[in-house]
């Protein structure tokens, strides 16, 4: 076995690395920053024979899903790259994608919704795409990224639902960083090709996909959706243990950092957990508060059971929404707060709800540490949001 | 839904399981087609009801002898009629209102010449009882042939020494060379069929005695008598019929001179167009106008090519001998009112009298029967014999009489038709079964029902024809020649096949719901899935499928 | 001998038991289409009737592998499962597209003027009813001049031409189009074949006469086709060379467009002088066409004027 080679590369081009390894037989997608990088490498793949695919370079995010979508029903492994607009163009097509039980892998990198036109980071795109029924799972680093598109075709090809790998914009889709690339053989033994499709749209199967489905069949459709959402939280739980024992990487349902003492827990998603945890890092040191860092990676399927677990008895949660459902609040407090209702009332811990970051405004550690004190200062949860850093 | 379905028997995705077949569609029809064939304008046209579509239809498949057999089977001597019937069919050939009538007669021809010589032989003989026949016209011949096929010993008896009646004696060998009429006789002969030539019934053998000595008797004895005009000097004249069978016997091989031939029927054309051929210089006088001439249209218009000179309006009013030549003299005639017939009536213009002079006068102005032989008990007010064409009958149940006999002049086909007509209900009185009417076809394909869209213009194939130059100069090379296989088969596709399913598919193709199978070339509806959408029968170049209803509200 | 079974395959590659209204011309289009494709074939079909015809769960109709796809993506999805049967060596295999006028003209030109453009190895083909009738007979850009739906009622009918699909794909430089009618099923049979065998994307555009929609009885949708054709309303024509090649498959007699209106109900409204306007906009569409024919091919003399068959 060749060793494994070291590469520079940004969170976009981690991305394209973890397609290629994949084996991804049919691309497709339509250009907007910040995904760009992702496809223009994978074309230049594809072009001087790197990746044995077919790239179809169609004239919408509409299509680049529906293109997938007929390829992966054709029984190719399919792969496609957007944000923000472009996934919400795709909407229509992420349901059609899982109700025909497709495993598809998307990379969306978060970006804002305009207007106003935005191109920087908000997480509130792909968090926006919730009941389509794919699965999310929120990367950190490059190397995350990298692994998560081999590991979601480990997934998606067990469940039969597509998987949204979700990194952040600029923050990870541009920065470079170190990142391992593993010998192809090694990806080969962990992620062979397709195996088992539920069906492969080709001559000798004379089904149709799709049909009509009246009152009286279409519910249990959607009941073996929920199933297969119910059955991925143990597979990625069990394949990112399995990731770990390959690759030496370990992955799981959510991180935790500094977690397991701690009274006070930060929540947050995605790149910029890296400043939660450089800052809890330094805080612990300076004021030796037992303060951890919850990083959740799985967002559909929400893995209710262990966040309960991770998060029972704490002292305080507070998390950090770089989105925000209007009218409600930040979308992962909502859903954790949802998770951890079922906590008897002297396990659950109080939790607050800070909105930071949106439209790509920088995180910084002094922002953390302000959230920190803040959360010192309450006991009772008085306000489902506390907007973090709004200029009066 | 006939199957529950839940989450035990529901694949993982929405997949489906099976085909529609599981749906019984036909449910929702309210109308459903039918194939019903109606009757082709041709068959309904030709006297002998011949189904010209059906062989038609075997020809285009190439299945040769099941054509053939389909049209003898209402036809026994189609090389005959395929030369000398004036083609009813071909008149009202749907065909024809598109661009021309199909070659009907042509193809006839050719079918019959085909299998002249090779007939089938008629079953043995199965019946004790006998039947005879007098005459061996094409009356005679006719009743005499299906008799036979029916197992009947059958007896003919023919007061000359050769077979045929009208065909030998009336017919010229341009028309139909005597090869072609000794070869169908030769064809019954084998059928088994007793002739008995040189006996004349009431004179060698008794009306009575005939009737005694047979189960029935058929009367197919013609019409051989010519008409008189009733003028002076009218026994100068030659009668037409017995000049004809004096040329048709060879008694006359030349005729020289000016002659005028008297009357506008089909006599009076074979008199003019023989005596042309033989050297004579015939004139023809008619005292109407061409429209209103009773000879084959066709006929006409051959004279006319031969260049004959026609008279009309002319009618001779007396004759005289005049230096070995005849004075004839004619009156012009006038057109008044529509007579019976619907044929306007001549009137004689006062003081047009003009005088020709010819060396002979031959009429034709009608034939009529002889019916000297009869009992005055078969005959009616009128003196003539008490037939019922629908049936053929006469007032004595062993009497059965048709073809000229009965009809007055007319053509070869109506005397097969009615000598088909005489044998079913010969068979059927001995049977003691009720006689069977024949009435005309009700159901005929109009020609608005055809359509139109699948059919493309394409000119008719024509038979090969002697030039006029030189057809004249022969009495005995036949002037029109046969269709060419290949002919025969452009000929046959041009039929639009009015009324009867030729197999050609159009319903199949068009069925939405796929629910017309096919066996032996026909279309077979699948009503368990027809949703009786109609397209089918709307389409259906040929008014074969009709929608029926299966549901009422 | 010309019987129709000499033109038309037997293999028949599509059941009964559909659901289809009666009459339906967008089936007997269907039947035509798999009987020359055969079944080396996969279909795609997003909203359209044929969501319907097809059959509801558990059944289906046609004897080839079927993808339903929303309204606006046949051409792309159609282009996608080529990509997957090809990268995994069934590049054989024909994907074909089959969308009504709504899925085509309008919401789907999008995917479909990319997949042209693209030239994608699908055969796309619309079966034109000229409204959206799934729905219930709204106008769609498909809609002729003139034509009442329940959304351009017979007080304001459809007041703006049919959009030239034809020309926007020949704009599109792809190798073949075609245009074909149920009525003329040898023309129709010979070009879904010469389609077959052609590589890139091909189009053809199918009239496709829908009984309630048009307001006919159930039995005319192949006379009233044939119409189309012989009033020049929808002449049966050919695009080649990558938009390059006009080709007149057949010389219609040329009868007047009233007799094409007047056996439908959605033209029942129509004045003289607005059914002479329509045949106007009909013999300049024509005229441009035979233009467009005399320029591929020097000549007129090469179009037939007789279909063949009995």
């Amino acid at each position: 076995m060749t060793t494994a080679m070291k590469k520079v590369l940004t969170g976009n081009n981690s991305v394209s690395w973890g397609v290629k390894l994949s084996r991804v037989q049919v691309i497709s997608a339509y250009p907007i920053t910040p995904q760009t990088t992702i496809v223009e490498l994978l074309s230049e793949m594809v072009a001087n024979g790197e990746l044995e695919a077919e790239f179809i370079k169609v004239e919408s995010e509409h299509s680049a899903m529906s293109a997938v979508i007929g390829a992966s029903a054709a029984g190719a492994r399919a792969f496609t790259a957007t944000s923000a607009q472009g996934l919400a163009l795709m909407h229509e097509m992420l349901h059609w994608a899982a109700g025909a039980r497709l495993p598809i892998v998307l990379a969306n990198v978060n970006r804002a919704f305009g207007p106003p036109w935005s191109i920087w980071t908000e997480q509130t795109d792909s968090l926006a795409q919730r009941d389509t029924g794919w699965i999310q799972i929120y990367v950190e680093s490059n190397q995350e990224a990298l692994d998560n598109v081999i590991l979601a075709y480990k997934i998606a090809e067990q469940v039969n639902l597509p998987v949204m790998i979700v990194l952040e914009a600029f923050v990870l889709s541009h920065t470079n960083e170190p990142v391992e690339i593993y010998p192809q053989e090694m990806v080969d033994e962990f992620l062979p090709p397709r195996e088992n499709p539920l069906y492969v749209v080709e001559p000798g199967n004379n089904y149709a996909v799709g049909s009509l489905g009246g009152p009286d069949v279409y519910m249990e459709w959607r009941y073996k959706m929920q199933k297969a959402m119910e059955r991925a939280v143990d597979v990625i739980k069990t394949e990112g243990e399995n990731f770990g024992d390959h690759f030496g990487r370990k992955y799981g349902l959510y991180e935790g950092y500094m977690l397991d003492d701690a009274d006070i827990v930060l929540v947050s998603a995605g790149a910029f957990t890296s400043t939660v945890k450089y800052t809890v890092k330094h805080y612990r040191k300076e004021t030796g508060e037992k303060v951890g860092v919850l990083r959740l990676r799985a967002f559909r399927p929400f893995p209710h059971d262990a966040l309960r677990e991770a998060l029972c008895c704490r002292k305080k949660v507070a998390v950090l929404d770089r989105n925000i459902s209007f009218g409600h609040h930040g979308i992962f407090y909502s859903e954790l707060k949802s998770a951890l209702y079922r906590l008897k009332d002297d396990k659950r811990p109080p939790m607050f709800g800070y909105i930071l970051g949106l439209g790509g405004r920088d995180i910084t550690p002094k922002d953390i540490r302000e959230i920190i004190e803040d959360v010192k200062t309450r006991e009772e949860i008085e306000e489902d949001i506390i907007w973090k850093g709004v200029k009066p | 839904m006939k199957e529950k379905f839940g989450l035990h028997n529901l694949p993982e995705a929405p997949v489906t399981l099976e085909t529609t077949l599981i749906n019984k569609t036909g449910s929702w029809k309210n109308i459903q087609p039918v194939l019903q064939e109606s009757t082709a304008p041709c068959t309904a046209a030709c006297p002998a009801g011949i189904e010209i579509p059906l062989y038609f239809d075997m020809l285009i498949r190439g299945r040769f002898d099941e054509a053939a057999k389909i049209l003898h089977e209402s036809n026994p001597f189609p090389s005959i009629t395929g030369r000398v019937c004036p083609h009813f069919c071909e008149q009202k050939c749907n065909r024809g209102y598109f661009d021309e009538a199909i070659g009907i007669r042509g193809i006839e021809r050719y079918l019959g010449d085909l299998y002249l010589d090779k007939k089938w032989s008629p079953p043995d003989v199965t019946r004790d009882e006998k039947v005879a026949v007098v005459g061996s016209g094409p009356a005679g011949l006719s009743a005499a042939h299906f008799l036979r096929k029916k197992g009947y010993r059958v007896t003919v008896f023919e007061r000359d020494q050769k077979l045929g009646g009208v065909l030998r004696y009336g017919i010229p060998d341009y028309r139909l060379p005597k090869d072609i009429l000794d070869r169908e006789i030769e064809a019954l002969k084998r059928e088994g069929i007793e002739f008995k030539t040189g006996v004349e019934v009431g004179k060698d053998i008794s009306f009575e005695e005939l009737k005694n000595s047979f189960d029935a008797v058929f009367f197919g004895t013609g019409a051989p008598l010519e008409r008189e005009m009733r003028i002076p000097g009218e026994e100068l004249f030659i009668k037409g019929v017995e000049f004809l069978k004096d040329v048709n016997t060879g008694k006359i091989k030349k005729f020289s001179g000016k002659v005028a031939v008297v009357g506008g029927g089909n006599v009076a054309m074979d008199v003019a167009r023989s005596l042309l051929r033989l050297g004579a210089t015939p004139v023809v006088l008619y005292r109407r106008t061409e429209k209103e001439m009773p000879a084959i249209r066709e006929e006409v218009e051959r004279a006319m090519e031969d260049g004959i000179e026609f008279k009309f309006l002319t009618l001779p009013v007396r004759a005289e001998k005049k230096n070995g030549k005849i004075e004839l003299t004619n009156i012009k005639m006038k057109l008044g009112e529509p007579d019976e017939t619907g044929r306007r009536r001549p009137i004689p213009i006062e003081g047009s009298e003009f005088t020709e002079e010819y060396d002979a006068v031959i009429t034709a102005i009608g034939e009529l029967a002889d019916l000297s032989i009869f009992p005055e008990d078969l005959l009616n007010k009128k003196g003539w014999l008490d037939v019922d064409l629908r049936t053929t009958a006469t007032k004595d149940d062993r009497v059965f009489a048709g073809g000229d006999l009965v009809l007055g002049p007319a053509t070869v086909i109506e005397a097969i038709a009615l000598g088909k007509r005489a044998a079913i209900n010969i068979d059927r009185r001995i049977n003691g079964l009720e006689l069977k009417e024949f009435r005309p076809f009700e159901k005929v394909v109009e020609y608005k029902k055809i359509v139109l869209d699948y059919f493309m213009e394409e000119p008719r194939q024509k038979q090969p024809e002697v030039p006029v130059e030189e057809r004249i100069r022969h009495f005995d090379v036949e002037e029109v020649g046969d269709y060419t296989p290949e002919q025969v088969q452009k000929e046959a596709l041009r039929c639009f096949s009015c009324g009867h399913c030729n197999g050609c598919g159009t319903c199949w193709v068009f069925c939405p719901d796929m629910a017309i199978g096919w066996e032996n070339d026909q279309p077979v509806f699948i009503y368990d899935y027809c949703k009786g959408c109609g397209i089918c029968s709307a389409e259906c170049p040929r008014d074969v499928i009709q929608m029926v209803q299966v549901r009422t509200f | 001998m010309s019987f129709w079974y000499n033109q038309v395959p037997m293999e028949e590659n599509f059941n009964s038991g559909h659901l289809a209204c009666q009459g339906c011309g967008a089936t007997i289009a269907m039947r035509f289409a798999l009987k020359a494709l055969g079944t080396n074939t996969v279909v795609v079909i997003p909203a359209c009737c044929w969501t319907i015809i097809d059959g509801a769960f558990p059944a289906h109709a046609i004897k080839v592998p079927l993808f339903h796809t929303a309204f606006e993506t046949a051409a792309v999805v159609a282009s996608g499962i080529k990509s997957g049967l090809r990268i995994r060596g069934k590049g054989d295999v024909t994907v074909m597209a089959w969308a009504g006028d709504g899925g085509t003209f309008d919401i789907g030109i999008q995917a479909l003027s990319g997949a042209a453009e693209r030239n994608e190895d699908i055969i796309y083909v619309v079966y034109d009813n000229e409204a959206y009738m799934n729905t219930g007979i709204q106008r769609s850009s498909a809609t002729p001049y003139g034509a009442w739906t329940t959304t351009t009622p017979e007080k304001h009918p459809e007041d703006r031409p049919k959009k030239n699909i034809m020309e926007i794909l020949a704009a599109h430089s792809i190798p073949y189009q075609a245009t074909a009618t149920i009525a003329y099923p040898e023309d129709f049979i010979r070009k879904f074949k010469k389609a077959r065998d052609i590589r890139g994307t091909r189009f053809i555009h199918v009239l496709s006469p829908c009984p309630p929609g048009w307001k006919i009885p159930s039995d005319v949708s192949v006379k009233v086709s044939r119409l189309a054709v012989e009033t020049r309303v929808f002449p049966l024509y050919e695009i080649e060379d990558y938009g390059e090649k006009y080709t007149i498959n057949y010389w219609p007699k040329g009868l007047p467009v009233k007799e094409y209106l007047k056996i439908q109900g959605r033209f029942r409204h129509l004045t003289e002088d607005r059914i002479e306007y329509i045949q106007q906009f009909v013999d300049r569409q024509w005229e441009k066409l035979v233009l467009k024919h005399k320029l591929s091919h020097g000549t007129l003399d090469n179009i037939p004027k007789n279909v063949i068959y009995r």
